[in-house]
């Protein structure tokens, strides 16, 4: 596995498809962190996290894109499992999103005027998971395995996306958002947060076994 | 290995395949012979693991397997060094063993162009040969080639043959595809007919035996006093006759041993006048029970 990571992360570079959702999501974040001096830090998790969502789903759409599908067919010979690929490709785009909105979000708020307390260090990490999370379970479903076609892999991302962000109270994206935004100081933030992460992880676990059953079925 | 009522087909479209009933038995070289369309190269994935199937089974698959796609896709910056190194890596090697049998691999097949040119700077020829390496990493017991002589220079086509020698003299199993069949006769121990979905054992007696021996004719060396030197070729790997007629040597040897043969002849000082093939009379039929 650390290997097929490390071969999807080499393919990930080389191709360069990861600039354009990442400096994206570095833009719009410096933006929100750049502006929120006396601003309760939980309060700008949940818009990062909403953008780290959809930076991630693109990032994901363009991991699974890059992969030439004879080349895909060689990696899944050389795994032994198709599933083992798929892994490694979510790893890395989890791994990815993480890795740029933890740098943008904490360096920062370490160095600033921020007084920062555990708890919103680990609402922080819970936020950004379950952005991430999302965003990948997303990007999963609407990548060449499942969807052929890049128009209707467009429409259906931005309807899923929608869906996701807007409906009122659906964890776990506008549950966080609204959560952290109504309500950014409350005792009760930790667990409530934790549960939204809980069910990212869990939407994602879904989608990868989802896009595994009909890429196999279209193999 | 055995596949044994084997269908396929996609959604609600028509059967692609359909009660494909194949033993791919080791030791010998399978080939499967179909024109375009006619189901071969999903057959291939099937047979290789990658495709399943909507019926039937696949039993006794063999744990290390080598696939070589018909075409390798050349849209890729890495290099075919580093390339080679991520699937010896991801098929278990470790590093720096990875990274050796990937170089020596190059080096056997002669890639022109540069171990570390990327992929995608390769010509066609090159890049494939960079397919065939991919699935030599760790060597398999099972290798299936698609039109493998098709994207091949023709200066590596010798190697391919030593190749696929060297796979089933050590008891694995290989399996290739082509449209020619010439290529098919030549090559196959056992052809399976692919059309239209169905797959048939071609079990006709009178196709042509690959010729087994290999007739050389050699000329001493002389030493200062003009005499020829002498040699005892019968004691030599594979040889099955050796006559000397005082000018030449004629040697019959199996053809699996000639390599080796003459490259200890030349590197003695002998010439070579003439090398050709025999064919033997004896027919073998390859068909029924395995």
């Amino acid at each position: 596995m650390i290997a097929l990571c490390r071969y999807t992360m080499a393919v990930m570079l080389h191709s360069q498809r990861y600039m354009h959702p990442m400096l994206l999501f570095v833009a719009v974040a410096v933006i929100f962190t750049g502006s929120s001096d006396s601003v309760p830090v939980a309060a700008i998790y949940g818009p990062v996290s909403g953008v780290l969502f959809v930076c991630s789903a693109w990032l994901t759409a363009a991991l699974v894109n890059v992969e030439d599908p004879v080349r895909r067919v060689i990696s899944v010979v050389h795994a032994g499992r198709s599933r083992s690929v798929l892994l490694a490709t979510v790893l890395v785009a989890l791994a990815m999103s993480l890795l740029v909105s933890g740098v943008l979000l904490f360096a920062p708020l370490l160095i600033g005027d921020h007084s920062i307390t555990p708890d919103d260090l680990m609402v922080g990490v819970l936020a950004q998971l379950t952005g991430a999370s999302t965003g990948v379970a997303i990007g999963l479903i609407v990548s060449r395995l499942v969807i052929r076609r890049t128009g209707y892999a467009l429409v259906t991302a931005l309807v899923l996306m929608a869906a996701l962000s807007f409906t009122q109270g659906l964890p776990p994206i506008n549950r966080l958002i609204r959560l952290l935004a109504y309500t950014p100081d409350a005792p009760g933030l930790l667990p409530a947060t934790a549960g939204c992460a809980a069910v990212a992880v869990a939407l994602l676990a879904a989608s990868t076994l989802f896009t595994d059953f009909i890429a196999a079925r279209r193999d | 290995m055995k596949l044994r009522d084997i269908g396929k087909r996609y959604g609600r479209q028509t059967w692609v395949l359909t009660h494909v009933q194949v033993d791919l038995p080791p030791g010998e070289l399978i080939a499967f012979s179909g024109g375009n369309g006619s189901g071969k190269s999903t057959l291939l994935r099937i047979v290789v693991g990658v495709t399943r199937p909507t019926t039937g089974r696949v039993t006794d698959r063999p744990a290390l397997i080598g696939y070589v796609p018909d075409r390798f896709p050349p849209d890729e910056r890495m290099s075919a060094l580093d390339y080679l190194t991520h699937m010896g890596r991801v098929s278990g090697l470790r590093g720096e063993a990875a990274g050796r049998r990937a170089e020596s691999l190059l080096e056997r097949l002669a890639l022109v162009g540069g171990a570390d040119t990327a992929l995608r700077a390769l010509s066609k020829g090159n890049a494939q040969k960079v397919a065939l390496a991919q699935a030599l990493m760790v060597p398999p017991q099972l290798l299936v080639l698609d039109e493998p002589w098709s994207g091949l220079d023709s200066s590596a086509h010798g190697v391919l043959a030593e190749i696929m020698n060297e796979i089933t003299r050590a008891g694995g199993t290989l399996v290739f595809t082509d449209h020619r069949e010439s290529v098919v006769r030549a090559n196959a121990t056992r052809i399976y007919r692919v059309a239209g979905g169905s797959v048939t054992l071609d079990e006709n007696p009178t196709r042509m035996t690959r010729p087994t021996e290999t007739r050389l004719v050699l000329r001493a060396p002389v030493n200062e006093y003009g005499i020829p030197r002498t040699a005892d070729w019968r004691s030599c790997a594979g040889v099955v006759t050796a006559h000397d007629n005082g000018a030449h040597t004629t040697i019959h040897v199996t053809s699996a041993y000639a390599d080796e043969l003459i490259l200890a002849a030349l590197r003695e000082g002998w010439s070579m006048v003439e090398a050709g093939m025999v064919h033997t009379s004896q027919v073998s039929v390859h068909g029924g029970a395995s």
